[in-house]
């Protein structure tokens, strides 16, 4: 067992977290909250030179080849300023091409996102909320037709390429398939949600969107189990920036604990708030240790479904109490808008619910129990 | 970072549990669950002479005191394993005395007791709290006065669980009546066979035994006095230290029988398990159950880089006694109306021992510090915030 981050891995949080405290002052979250693109090219093109858009791509794609678990350490940093932008979405769709895409698929897409060039996302979830596909998508020939509706597209506004998870029929069986589609396709009609913490998630409307055949990725049978893959990496990718949060929720509430004073003591020396302190900061620990443990099974290459799973359920909750109890600490001022907690509450349930809640993952982690 | 362990690591447990597995006999487990899981009756003192002659009781300290000289790791998980099997695993010589005879002992003290204590020929009680003191441990009253070549003990003790099966009492006096509270505390070892010594039962909810001890002009030889003189508030706490690492496997263990009866009892025509409520349940108890082990592990590491954990050994304890409980309720929830049943019913689930537990698990909050003292040092030590 080794509980530390190698030297490398230090190295890039430090410096990550240098670049973000001073790239991404809360007032710049704000920002990005009101606007309807949520995006700063430029600082984006910045996040590209410094290998973030290409840090797991394999050198061949034009990535540095680092591991999932130097992913983690640069989205804890991430999650400690509330970053906003499609990065996230534009890995897992990176991953995806990574995981089920042909020789000439990776070579064409992969090297554009390792560069930052090329923004994706996946259109997954359907208007029922579930991960139950309805959209469909009909074989003609020489192209697929798409139809149907996806809700909670992360960025989708933003992307060059989405990919669609759809039903389609593979030699007269139903299947599950991948698509490939252009973000200007004709038929494509994309709208931005205003949702709890600014963060972009989108409708996206499919009306017969026209998808060469040649766009459809992964092996038939196959999309199953990527998707369950990157689902759960996704999982712990959420994690990982909540676990940043965490950190500077814990650096915001030690002021307020350290410096209020009321009854003539600092009010962190009373013992009730001593106790949501130490509740706060076991929260804090035990989701880092999970998140961590998750993260290095993905690197190592271990089948990693269970922890990640237990993983997404405990950091999800535990989060979620942590800025609660936060909150109980702050008082007053930490639910004025001026305060930056507020925005840790609202990314917490955002994140809590995104990749499946607690009690999904609790589920997914019976059926690894053999239960 | 890594989560594994490593290939000795591994052969040494498996080794560890085929010895388990040949000689864990029903009798050692009954007594063993019978004193609390605590070492020192007759069938776990034979166990435990076997146990030590491969070096595994102490596998962390030298060899020249009986150790293998090996990592805290290898410690961490064979505590874990005994916890798991049911056999005692709390031990006051070897897991917290011992390691501060190690430090502060003189050699004639060392030479003494380190290679028998290493050996599981001899057992200490903890000898801290009394009616007056249990959170604050400053207030203690008994005392330790000088009379030259030794020290004359007087006063109480309470719940000073090994006592009636233990040979030695590793005993905090006050030595200095009129020095600061914190500085007129001594530690001090005291055979309890010693005259002036009366030991009093007192029967806990769970059914096991701890005690009331009493000391009427007891002659403790200097020379038993551990390190230095009105030094054993300090030590208290670095011991405090070490006790708080609490294996989780004796709730894995349960756990594991519970997740068994819920897939094999039929309900309504379905297993148990196939009940969501209860899926959701048991689900949570290995996410906790996961967790806790990896706070226990952290504690090794921490040791094994050459730190003492501080914070992070009571958030260990605080995680894994709040978990016993929450085991202990959802075993409950499992089971039932079954769950009230205790051993001897032939309709009596788990051999009683969710009942059994739920009982015991009462005290895992409160003993080596409240949980509510240990949320106090995670927020003084872990935190830096300020006492009153």
């Amino acid at each position: 067992m080794n509980y530390d981050l190698s030297q490398e891995q230090q190295m890039l949080k430090d410096a990550a977290h240098r670049f973000l405290v001073k790239e991404c002052p809360s007032t710049f979250v704000r920002q990005m909250a009101e606007e309807e693109s949520g995006h700063n090219p430029e600082l984006w093109k910045k996040m590209a030179d410094l290998g973030w858009t290409g840090l797991i791509f394999p050198s061949e794609y034009e990535g540095s080849e680092a591991s999932f678990l130097d992913l983690a350490v640069l989205l804890y940093e991430m999650g400690y300023v509330c970053l906003p932008g499609p990065f996230l979405a534009t890995m897992e769709g990176g991953l995806t091409v990574l995981e089920a895409g042909n020789d000439f698929q990776k070579k064409d897409y992969l090297p554009k996102v390792a560069s930052g060039e090329k923004l994706m996302t996946l259109a997954w979830t359907e208007q029922e909320g579930s991960y139950a596909i309805a959209t469909r998508a009909e074989f003609q020939d020489t192209h697929y037709l798409l139809t149907g509706t996806k809700l909670f597209v992360p960025d989708a506004h933003l992307a060059d390429t989405l990919i669609c998870v759809a039903r389609t029929k593979q030699d007269g069986a139903e299947e599950i398939g991948l698509f490939l589609v252009d973000g200007k396709a004709l038929g494509v009609k994309i709208k931005v949600l205003p949702t709890l913490s600014g963060e972009k998630l989108c409708e996206v409307t499919f009306d017969q969107v026209h998808i060469p055949k040649e766009n459809r990725l992964g092996r038939p049978g196959q999309v199953g189990a990527v998707l369950d893959k990157i689902f759960h990496m996704a999982a712990v990718a959420k994690c990982a920036e909540m676990c940043g949060g965490a950190q500077r929720v814990i650096e915001l509430v030690m002021v307020q604990a350290k410096e209020r004073v009321q009854f003539g003591h600092p009010i962190g020396s009373f013992q009730a708030v001593q106790h949501h302190c130490a509740n706060i900061l076991t929260f804090a620990d035990t989701s880092r240790f999970m998140t961590f443990q998750a993260a290095w099974k993905i690197s190592q290459g271990l089948d990693f479904e269970k922890e990640a799973a237990m993983c997404k359920a405990w950091v999800s909750e535990s989060h979620r109490r942590l800025v609660a109890l936060a909150h109980q600490v702050m008082g007053g001022m930490g639910f004025m808008e001026e305060h930056d907690l507020q925005l840790y509450f609202k990314r917490a349930k955002t994140a809590e619910l995104a990749f499946g809640d607690a009690d999904f993952h609790r589920e997914q982690v019976a059926q690894k129990m053999g239960l | 970072m890594d989560f594994d362990f490593t290939k000795e690591e591994k052969e040494l447990i498996a080794e560890v549990r085929a010895f388990i597995d040949k000689e864990a006999t029903p009798e050692l487990l009954a007594e063993t669950r019978q004193l609390g899981l605590i070492y020192g009756g007759p069938e776990g003192r034979k166990f435990i002479k076997k146990f030590a002659s491969h070096g595994w009781l102490t596998p962390n300290w030298p060899k020249e005191y009986g150790g293998l000289g090996t990592s805290e790791m290898v410690t961490y998980l064979i505590r874990e394993e005994m916890a798991y099997s049911g056999l005692p695993c709390i031990f006051v010589g070897a897991h917290m005395a011992g390691p501060a005879i190690l430090r502060i002992g003189s050699p004639e003290m060392k030479k003494e007791f380190l290679t028998p204590l290493a050996k599981g020929e001899i057992e200490f009680a903890l000898g801290y709290t009394e009616p007056q003191a249990g959170s604050d441990l400053v207030a203690m009253k008994v005392r330790a006065d000088d009379q030259g070549d030794h020290f004359l003990v007087n006063g109480q003790k309470t719940f000073n669980t090994h006592c009636h099966v233990a040979d030695y009492h590793w005993l905090a006096a006050r030595t200095d009546p009129e020095a600061p509270k914190h500085k007129g505390i001594s530690m001090m070892i005291v055979d309890l066979k010693s005259p002036g010594i009366t030991i009093r039962p007192l029967i806990t909810m769970a059914g096991w035994r701890t005690n009331e001890v009493y000391y009427d002009n007891v002659k403790v030889p200097k020379k038993n006095l551990v390190g230095e003189i009105n030094k054993g508030f300090y030590y208290m706490m670095s011991a405090l230290d070490f006790e708080r690492m609490a294996p989780p496997g004796v709730y894995r263990n349960l756990f594991d029988e519970i997740v068994h009866y819920a897939k094999s009892t039929q309900a309504g025509g379905k297993p148990l398990s196939q009940n969501p409520l209860i899926r959701q349940k048991l689900a949570q108890m290995a996410i906790e159950l996961d967790v806790a082990r990896l706070l226990y592990y952290q504690l090794a590491y921490i040791l094994d880089k050459g730190s003492i954990p501080n914070y992070q050994s009571s958030m260990e304890k605080l995680f894994v006694t709040e978990l016993s409980q929450h085991i202990t309720e959802t075993g409950m929830e499992v089971l039932g109306l079954y769950g009230l049943l205790k051993e001897g019913s032939e309709w009596t689930p788990l051999a009683g021992k969710v009942e059994h537990f739920h009982r015991w698990s009462v005290v895992e909050t409160i003993y080596a510090g409240t949980s509510e003292i240990q949320r106090s040092i995670i927020a003084q030590r872990g935190l830096g915030l300020p006492r009153q």
